[in-house]
């Protein structure tokens, strides 16, 4: 066999993970635990996307026997999570417990390894969640009976010794679902495109007076920062006694005016998009053109009144804007944000155009 | 049920040498069983150490073991014991061991892997130590009303370094699983070699050897020949002393032991020279009985491997 593959079976169930995976899953690390054949890989570190970190599993093949299911190392602080797994998988008769696909592995369905990493994912999620149920915090307590009704809800505990040698675990949260691929219609993302509410909780030592603030951060997916830049956000400040149930709508709204609202896109070319936008109470439609010489050539703008109309009854439009401030040499980010300058200094322009009595045509 | 602590493992040097050498040799991952005793250890009582106030400890002593040479010996690949596939081994293993060796637990060898149990170990050592059909008592048990016993819950994790190193080679830790808790306690393992550190371990020492009792009188004497029954009786019990003595060494009367007693002791360098000679002999024959069926079984092996990648290959190619 030639050096460094993977036997067949083996390989179509790793290329099968890769490609279907709904998240982030990378192979880190492949190696041979064969004696005689050093070049047969069976033995991969799978790093896998969870709660804004990875968790790195082992997964061990044998290339002596590439029909038998793999076995799972998971990481040296993950002792207890193999504990719950199997605690939970014996008073449980699902179908699709981990233990159910190790049992009845079919090495011809080149599916299943993605199934068993799904299904173990989904248990070590629940573990978490189980962990940081236990913590013994009355604001934690609440907190999580207010939002855990949300989707895509993620939880991590994390324990570490601060300076003080005080014991703090930290608990995180994921809040935040958008969809960002419904706003943009017929985008090329594989992946889900999501901004992420990363949340904090420190607990310290009991009896501490009021609680600290938990420590926020917004974070988008990669592909997501190519075209906006989730640092820019401005988080609403968290108000002492707030909770997060307060403050998560607080936040919705100010990320939605941040994003506009795409009204509509063209998914094949690209060329076309519109936007509602708002500058206070004035509300208007941003009309983008793009050009075949972009990014070499700015797009086109135009803005329209959703308020104001001419005498015919038409909404009032703006000429074409093609005096945007503008390098091809820019990185993307500072294109997007001149635009958007540009944009918002046009708007009052329009705005008071808009409110200028019509002339007769 | 009660669970109590196992504080120590002890294994004798060539016994963990030898594990090692079978998991070094295999084609793939090994497993096997773990056969000894659990023993309590007063505290020994050392004048010159004021501070040692240990309390009695709780000793697992591994005196045999069984390779499967390959995984899923007992279990299957979700870590679902098969208690009859296990009865089997255990029984099979009944004559090889020492007859005080009870099942201790089990252990894997895996080549090239962080030395972490899997979860498939985790699952396999869950099932063994909550089989409620192999418990065993504790030799020489504290005094007192309750006694705990034991179920086979040693785990013993051989590994390999992912990347190859010159020196260090192999890994290996020792596990109590904990049915209690559901969870491993890594436990210190202490290789036991003649010293005055194992003072304690004399203390539960049992000697235990195929070697058969010598016969003090023995005479054949033209005498006693028409003593018909007798006669016959001894002759039977010289049968079976020879065929055990045929066990270690070869070629050796066991008449010929008596010169080691008695009254011929003045040719006991003779005797024993002679004795120690027929061993080797012995030995020699033994290894080369094992050279040609170990080549045999390399030659299956390698056999049985290039089948095994004809039939993964063809069933990838469906």
């Amino acid at each position: 066999m030639s050096p460094e593959t993977a036997p067949p079976l083996i390989a179509a169930q790793l290329n099968y993970l890769l490609s279907h995976f709904p998240l982030v899953v990378k192979i880190e690390n492949k190696w041979s635990g064969s004696k005689y054949y050093p070049g047969i890989l069976d033995r991969f570190t799978l790093v896998i996307s969870y709660c804004l970190d990875v968790i790195k599993w082992d997964i061990i093949f044998d290339a002596e026997s590439p029909m038998a299911a793999p076995d799972v190392i998971f990481g040296p602080d993950d002792e207890n999570f193999q504990q719950f797994l199997v605690l939970r998988g014996e008073e449980e008769g699902d179908t699709k417990s981990p233990k159910k696909i190790l049992n009845d592995w079919n090495s011809r369905d080149p599916t299943q390894l993605m199934l068993l990493i799904q299904e173990l994912r989904d248990q070590y999620m629940s573990f978490q969640k189980k962990r940081v149920a236990e913590v013994d915090d009355d604001r934690l307590k609440f907190e999580i009976s207010t939002i855990v009704a949300r989707e895509g809800i993620e939880m991590h505990m994390s324990s570490g010794v601060d300076k003080r040698s005080q014991r703090r675990s930290n608990f995180q949260c994921l809040y935040w679902d958008t969809n960002i691929n419904k706003m943009v219609p017929g985008c090329p993302w594989k992946h889900k495109q999501k901004i992420y509410l990363q949340v904090i909780y420190p607990v310290e030592k009991k009896y501490v007076s009021t609680p600290s603030a938990p420590r926020l951060k917004l974070v988008s997916t990669t592909e997501l920062k190519s075209i906006f830049s989730i640092d820019d956000v401005k988080l609403p400040t968290w108000l002492n006694g707030m909770c997060m149930a307060e403050y998560l709508p607080h936040l919705e709204e100010s990320l939605e005016n941040q994003f506009g609202r795409p009204l509509e896109a063209d998914p094949v070319f690209c060329r076309k998009a519109t936007f509602l936008a708002a500058s206070g109470v004035f509300t208007f439609l941003v009309h983008v053109l793009i050009s075949t010489q972009f990014p070499k050539q700015q797009p086109e703008l135009m803005l329209q009144s959703s308020q104001h109309f001419n005498s015919q009854g038409a909404p009032i439009k703006s000429l074409f804007l093609t005096e945007s401030p503008w390098s091809p040499r820019w990185e993307i980010p500072l294109m997007a944000e001149r635009i958007c300058d540009y944009l918002t200094d046009e708007a009052l322009n329009f705005k008071r155009y808009c409110n200028e009595p019509q002339l007769q045509h | 049920m009660e669970d109590p602590s196992i504080d120590k493992v002890a294994i004798s040097g060539p016994a963990l040498a030898s594990m090692i050498q079978r998991f070094s040799t295999s084609q793939g991952s090994v497993d096997g069983l773990i056969f000894g005793h659990v023993s309590h250890i007063a505290p020994t009582l050392t004048d010159d150490s004021p501070n040692s106030t240990s309390s009695a400890t709780l000793i697992a002593t591994i005196t045999g073991f069984f390779c499967s040479g390959s995984t899923h010996s007992f279990y299957n690949s979700s870590g679902r014991v098969d208690p009859v596939l296990l009865r089997r081994l255990v029984l099979a293993q009944a004559q090889a061991q020492s007859p005080s060796a009870h099942l201790l637990g089990w252990f894997s060898g895996r080549r090239k892997t962080h030395l972490r149990p899997s979860l498939r170990e985790f699952s396999v050592s869950n099932a063994l130590s909550s089989n409620p059909n192999l418990t065993f008592p504790i030799q020489n048990p504290p005094e007192g009303p309750s006694n705990p016993s034991l179920v086979p819950s040693l785990f013993l994790l051989f590994a390999s370094p992912i990347t190859d190193q010159t020196i260090h080679t192999h890994e290996y830790r020792a596990y109590h699983f904990r049915a209690s808790k559901h969870s491993f306690e890594p436990k210190s393992i202490q290789i036991v070699n003649i010293g005055p550190a194992f003072r304690a371990q004399y203390e539960n020492f049992s000697p235990n050897s195929p070697f058969p009792n010598l016969p003090f009188e023995l005479r054949v004497s033209p005498m006693i020949v028409d003593r018909g029954e007798d006669n016959l009786d001894q002759l039977r019990q010289v049968n079976k002393d020879q065929s055990e003595l045929d066990m270690c060494s070869e070629g050796l009367e066991v008449g010929s032991l008596s010169r080691l007693m008695g009254s011929e002791a003045a040719n006991y360098a003779t005797g024993v020279e002679d004795l120690y000679e027929k061993m080797l002999v012995k030995i020699e024959s033994l290894t080369t009985l094992v050279e040609k069926s170990s080549a045999k079984v390399l030659e299956q092996e390698n056999l049985n491997r290039k089948l095994r990648y004809k039939a993964a290959r063809s069933a990838a190619l469906e």
